[in-house]
């Protein structure tokens, strides 16, 4: 018998002894996995995680599990939207990667990209948190920023100045602000298209910079409004907005009373009071290239 | 004592004896069995409970990227194999994870944060701010939606112009604009308070003569090495939403100091540059100690 229970107690010892290392094996492999997307187990992720794992408490359904999690991640996708909307930037895709980990100190590496309005982007940065006591600093580093549109040397400098800053937070912030005077200008070329589509056309479509006005019976009068939007290295959004006229020298001499070069300057000054959209209204108007005579006396 | 007769039942009860011992014995061996059979039981549900939990991960990463390619269109949406078990749940979980980390990213690139308050009248905003790679202070402010647009707690400092920003910014209309403003105040602000600090740190020559809370305004004090002149700096950072100064001055008892190439050049390196990095420029060109 006591033979016997020897032999038993060795094969369980070297069976324990094999179990141990599979243990620590699988617990090494688990903690590797980690790193390479983070998935938070906590909440209804983490009783989710249990129930799919087998480690079921008595009584719990499928259905519970389920509604439960659907409830989060709903409300999940509302704050999503909230967020998109006040942000002015959607994303669509965040992947992490933890590069490093310690009691003290966490190095992660993203992914984002995504777009605003029509900018498509892909950011690339990695973020280190030191803890130092109750408070743990935050440092953006290695910021690698694709942006794909049609033209974009404006952007060239500003991009090169904030890789090297690492400023995450001003790419964003300029992007957006980037954005929306190009979509000022698109919107302002779009609407005076609709409006006076004999006089005015978008030779680059209406995402480009110029339009052109020409005058219906003056053939080779050709007025060009180049609007322009500038980033600054420092992040500076600038729409500048230029007059450039093309008349031929016969025409020149049917308007005595209108000096063409001073166009371009009063068009600034007509910029400064009245606001880009009203001022190529007037503008329209004054040169008579607009139909409604009656508008235009009324005026005076 | 030993005859054939004591032989039967001595020997008999002698036999008992030995029996009853050698029962005795293997509860010993046996509990410590015991102990090592539970032992590797639990080893083995541990051990299953590992490879179910990483098989589930890689399911769950499997969907993930499923997912992320989804959104950015490098894939068609795929029906889910609705017989595999536990896909509902799976599906729930990769999608949870995805929503999540995107919130997350929203907060890193120093969006708003925006949430309901409990009253459900306004929402509260987060304003991250960050310098050249570095997180900074984040502030917060509750701004009530019905009746009007108006402002409520905040932590903003009293010397960052809330209310002119809201009006110029048009707050009632367009509140993005107007955090878009309030944004660039404060991050320029930030930054402007950061570059202060790291001159104190870094530059111990250099005296820091005058400045204010905003850090609109700094006055510096330089040595010239060899000769060691003085001279004082300001700097005047009237765009607050900037963090380069709009003017520069110098002023010194020697004027023909300040009319040299290298002096002429140190005033466009402190407009152009923030005045840490050119401090730093400028020590290295051996201009200032």
């Amino acid at each position: 018998m006591n033979e016997e229970n020897m032999v038993e107690e060795k094969v369980l010892q070297a069976q324990i002894e094999r179990l141990q290392a599979e243990v620590a094996e699988l617990q090494c492999r688990q903690q590797d996995d980690q790193k390479d997307m983070t998935f938070h187990f906590r909440g209804e992720m983490q009783d989710a995680l249990s129930y799919v794992c087998g480690q079921r408490q008595a009584g719990v359904k499928e259905e519970e599990v389920v509604s439960k999690l659907e409830a989060e991640v709903e409300q999940l996708e509302e704050d999503l939207k909230r967020q998109t909307q006040m942000n002015g930037v959607s994303l669509t895709s965040c992947t992490t990667k933890t590069l490093r980990r310690t009691s003290r100190k966490c190095v992660q590496e993203f992914s984002v990209s995504g777009h605003c309005f029509d900018l498509d982007f892909q950011v690339e940065f990695q973020i280190s948190e030191f803890k130092q006591g109750q408070r743990s600093e935050r440092t953006i580093s290695n910021l690698n920023v694709v942006i794909d549109a049609g033209d974009l040397q404006c952007l060239g400098s500003f991009l090169s100045g904030v890789e090297e800053s690492s400023d995450l937070l001003l790419l964003f912030r300029t992007l957006r602000t980037f954005s929306d005077r190009c979509d000022d200008r698109c919107r302002t070329f779009q609407h005076f298209q609709e409006k006076y589509p004999s006089i005015v056309s978008l030779p680059g479509g209406h995402r480009s910079e110029v339009m052109t006005l020409n005058h219906p019976e003056l053939p080779g009068c050709v007025l060009l409004i180049h609007w322009s939007v500038e980033v600054s290295r420092e992040g500076g959004v600038t729409p500048k907005i230029n007059l450039l006229t093309k008349i031929p020298e016969r025409a020149l001499q049917l308007f005595p009373s209108q000096p063409v070069g001073g166009a371009a300057e009063a068009f600034q000054s007509l910029l400064r009071i009245l606001g880009p959209e009203a001022a190529v209204e007037s503008l329209i108007r004054a040169v008579g290239l607009s139909q409604d005579t009656d508008v235009t006396s009324e005026q005076r | 004592m030993e005859g054939p007769s004591s032989k039967g039942v001595l020997g008999q009860l002698s036999q008992l004896e030995v029996q009853a011992r050698s029962r005795r014995k293997p509860p010993q061996p046996r509990s410590r069995v015991d102990g090592l059979k539970a032992e590797a039981e639990a080893l083995t549900m541990r051990r299953e409970q590992l490879k179910a939990e990483i098989q589930t991960h890689a399911s769950l990463q499997k969907l993930r990227m499923s997912l992320d390619k989804q959104s950015t269109h490098e894939e068609e949406e795929e029906k889910m194999d609705e017989d595999s078990e536990n896909s509902q749940i799976l599906q729930l979980m990769a999608r949870h994870a995805q929503l999540t980390d995107l919130l997350h990213a929203h907060h890193l690139i120093g969006g708003y944060d925006i949430i309901k308050t409990r009253n459900s009248k306004g929402v509260c905003v987060s304003m991250a701010t960050a310098y050249e790679g570095v997180y900074l202070d984040t502030y917060n402010l509750e701004v009530d939606l019905k009746p009007t647009l108006r402002i409520g707690r905040h932590n903003i400092p009293p010397f960052i112009p809330l209310d002119s920003i809201a009006e110029q910014g048009n707050m009632q209309t367009d509140i993005r604009a107007f955090l878009d403003s309030l944004s660039r105040h404060l991050n320029a602000f930030a930054g402007r308070k950061q570059q202060l600090k790291i001159v104190k740190e870094q530059h111990k020559s250099v005296e820091v003569m005058e400045s204010n809370v905003l850090c609109s305004i700094l006055v510096l004090m330089f040595t010239v090495p060899r000769v060691k002149t003085i001279v004082l700096c300001t700097l005047d950072y009237s765009d607050h939403t900037r963090c380069l100064p709009t003017r520069v001055c110098f002023e010194c008892e020697d004027k023909e100091l300040l009319d040299s190439p290298e002096w002429k050049k140190n005033c466009s390196l402190l407009t152009e540059t923030p005045v840490h990095k050119a401090l730093t420029t400028m020590t290295k060109m051996g201009n200032i100690l």
